[in-house]
């Protein structure tokens, strides 16, 4: 394996992120190739988490961009501070200034309201993380804008003019695809699909993410979900749910699996009420005794 | 170095894989960037510089064996002759965005001379249920199919646009105005949705008392996507899958055919309700929305409990447009719906129609728009 790639590896797992080699592959090429990274994978693996740990990893500030349908550019972007603009007009009445010049008074920087993308790429203290979460859920129109920021990195505000990104963000995009992305965007990013983890990996989480957790629970609780997400269930639980199901055992103060417990604690890991019906008595005791089994 | 991933690349295409000559500039780059000893490493910065999807990985895998560790894979061809074998013929064999007819050799010996499409007259081709039509007649259909341009209506959409009508204050605008007033806001500026294309999702069942309608609605739902560019496709018979990202309509054959390989008993029953269901948990919030047509295209012979269709289809209803049911036994005059579970969908179901022939499946656009 490439050094760097292993440097970049083990520098996500000091930051509390396991990642497997593929992750930190697509992570190392992403930086070193100055491209954005879109993330696709189901819900609960950990896709907005790499962004965290980029930021932290790279000590920079960490810029999310949240998508939803209907998202414009006045809430992505950026959009004028209405009432400050109102205000400073009104002493200018009094004041008696000329009307003409008005207009570049109140267009300047200090009545921005600078939006996501606008903040990643004006940051002047170095290149920020800049995540897009979910880019599936905003509309067709939107990804066509992104696209192009994603291709200059500058922004034309009418009134102010072009602005050029100070220093060019590490770009992540997610996706949930609930919608196929277009082709345009696709080929902008380098891509990475990322499934759930493995027993390993996920044990390897447990053991960063829960200080204090015993072996025993560790990989009985690890076990448990791996067998879970067999199940034929609306909702897979994610790592953050094996995460949260762990805490919560700790502090029942448990240090092992019994069926009653985990009937009693199994709204950590399933959020949909047809997976915890369908997952009754009878199949808690089979996915018990499995987490038991050593190995 | 080079070379080789131009032909694996070249590779990659021909095996129905969008790989553009930028995703191999992208290569290029990655493999200057890893250790290209490590064999685990080349494939992996491949698959993200080539940008490809988890559909594709099976396929990768295969052809990455095949051109970096020079293992031969069995031949395609003869992959396809085994695949073709198992199947009751004809098939169809996929060119592309075309679907065509692909007829076995024996076959075209057995075509009875001036069985051409030239021969049927389009407007009784048109009518012809799909189950009696030949070979070469399928073939001309499909190419009917393909002239199918449907124009739908465009729906309203959450994006604002300006307008000079009822809607939303739009600030911005509203401020620029204001501007020429010296700062009095006189009027204001107004945004609205803005128009936008009708989404379209398929549920379409591939269970045995289908199989004569089966690929031609297939066909049907390919053609409808040239036309409508939100098209989700789902195919059904105990279980569900998603087939709209399948690459190449080579794939969708694959997929049902490990859709059937599921079943116990091919020609037994269909689990509408419980599909529906699935559905409905996995993938309605994302594909379905107020402008969403779902189009079920089933018989109706439901092997589970009437009321979990039920249900699935009350809940179904209440997200969509509108829900249109087509039913290939719909096309016979004597037919009315007894079936259990086609008495429980019907309160749920906005039009009700047929698709055993081409001029169904024509109708049914004015239903779509």
């Amino acid at each position: 394996m490439n050094e760097e790639i292993r440097a970049v590896q083990e520098h996500m797992e000091r930051c509390g992120y396991i990642a497997e080699p593929a992750i930190a592959t697509a992570v190392f090429l992403a930086r070193e190739m100055r491209r954005p990274l879109l993330v696709e994978g189901e819900a609960g693996v950990g896709k907005t988490e790499i962004a965290k740990v980029l930021a932290r990893m790279l000590g920079t500030e960490l810029v999310r961009l949240q998508c939803y349908e209907g998202l414009d550019t006045h809430t992505a972007l950026y959009e004028w501070n209405y009432q400050r603009q109102i205000l400073r007009l009104k002493i200018a009445e009094r004041e008696g200034r000329d009307p003409a010049k008005l207009e570049e008074l109140i267009f300047g920087r200090e009545y921005l309201l600078e939006r996501p993308l606008l903040r990643a790429i004006t940051r002047r203290e170095g290149p920020a993380v800049l995540l897009i979460d979910e880019v599936d859920r905003a509309d067709e129109g939107f990804e066509a804008f992104l696209l192009e920021l994603l291709s200059d990195f500058q922004i034309t505000i009418p009134e102010l003019g072009t602005i050029c990104a100070e220093h060019v963000p590490f770009v992540l995009l997610t996706s949930n695809r609930s919608r196929e992305l277009s082709d345009a965007l696709r080929r902008r990013c380098l891509y990475l699909y990322v499934e759930h983890p493995g027993l390993e990996k996920e044990l390897r989480i447990l053991r960063a993410r829960v200080p204090g957790v015993s072996e025993r629970l560790a990989r009985g609780v690890a076990r448990f979900v791996q067998r879970l997400r067999e199940r034929e269930l609306r909702k897979l639980p994610g790592v953050a749910e094996t995460i949260d199901w762990a805490q919560a055992l700790m502090r029942l103060h448990k240090d092992g699996l019994d069926a009653e417990t985990v009937g009693a604690t199994l709204g950590c890991l399933l959020k949909d009420a047809h997976d915890l019906r369908a997952t009754g008595r009878e199949a808690i005791a089979e996915l018990v005794e499995h987490a038991a089994e050593p190995g | 170095m080079l070379g080789q991933l131009a032909r694996f690349a070249a590779a990659l295409r021909a095996a129905g894989l969008r790989v553009g000559l930028g995703d191999e500039v992208d290569a290029a780059a990655a493999l200057t960037l890893v250790d290209l000893l490590d064999r685990g490493e080349v494939h992996r910065a491949l698959r993200i510089a080539l940008k490809l999807p988890r559909e594709a990985w099976e396929l990768y895998d295969r052809l990455f064996a095949e051109y970096w560790d020079g293992i031969r894979a069995p031949r395609h061809d003869a992959l396809e002759r085994a695949l073709r074998e198992q199947r009751a013929p004809p098939q169809w064999q996929w060119d592309g965005a075309r679907v065509r007819l692909a007829l076995a050799e024996r076959d075209d010996d057995e075509q009875p001379e001036g069985d051409t499409p030239g021969w049927s007259p389009e407007a009784m081709l048109r009518r012809k249920p799909f189950e009696q039509c030949s070979a070469s007649e399928i073939a001309a259909l499909e190419r009917m199919l393909e002239r199918l341009a449907p124009r739908l209506a465009a729906l309203r959409t959450r994006r604002l646009t300006p307008t000079r009508g009822r809607g939303h204050v739009d600030l911005r605008r509203s401020f620029r105005h204001a501007l020429r007033s010296e700062g009095d806001l006189v009027r204001l500026a107004r945004r609205t949705r803005a128009l936008e294309e009708p989404s379209l999702v398929v549920l379409f069942d591939t269970s045995g008392s289908m199989a004569a309608y089966t690929r031609m609605l297939l066909a049907f739902s390919f053609a409808l996507r040239r036309s409508i560019r939100k098209v989700e496709i789902f195919a059904f018979n105990t279980s569900l899958a998603r087939v709209t990202r399948l690459i190449s309509p080579a794939e969708v054959v694959r997929t049902l055919e490990r859709l059937a390989a599921r079943v116990p008993d091919w020609s037994g029953g269909t689990r509408i309700g419980a599909c529906l269901e699935a559905f409905s948990a996995r993938y309605r919030d994302a594909v379905v929305n107020r402008h969403t047509t779902v189009l079920v295209v089933s018989d109706g012979l439901d092997h589970g409990e009437g009321a979990v269709l039920g249900r699935a289809m009350r809940e179904l209803r209440a997200r969509a447009a509108r829900v249109v049911w087509l039913n290939p036994l719909a096309g016979d005059a004597r037919y009315r719906p007894q079936a259990d579970g086609m008495l429980a969908a019907l309160p749920f179901i906005d039009h009700f129609g047929a698709a055993h022939n081409l001029e169904s499946l024509e109708g049914l656009l004015r239903h779509l728009s």
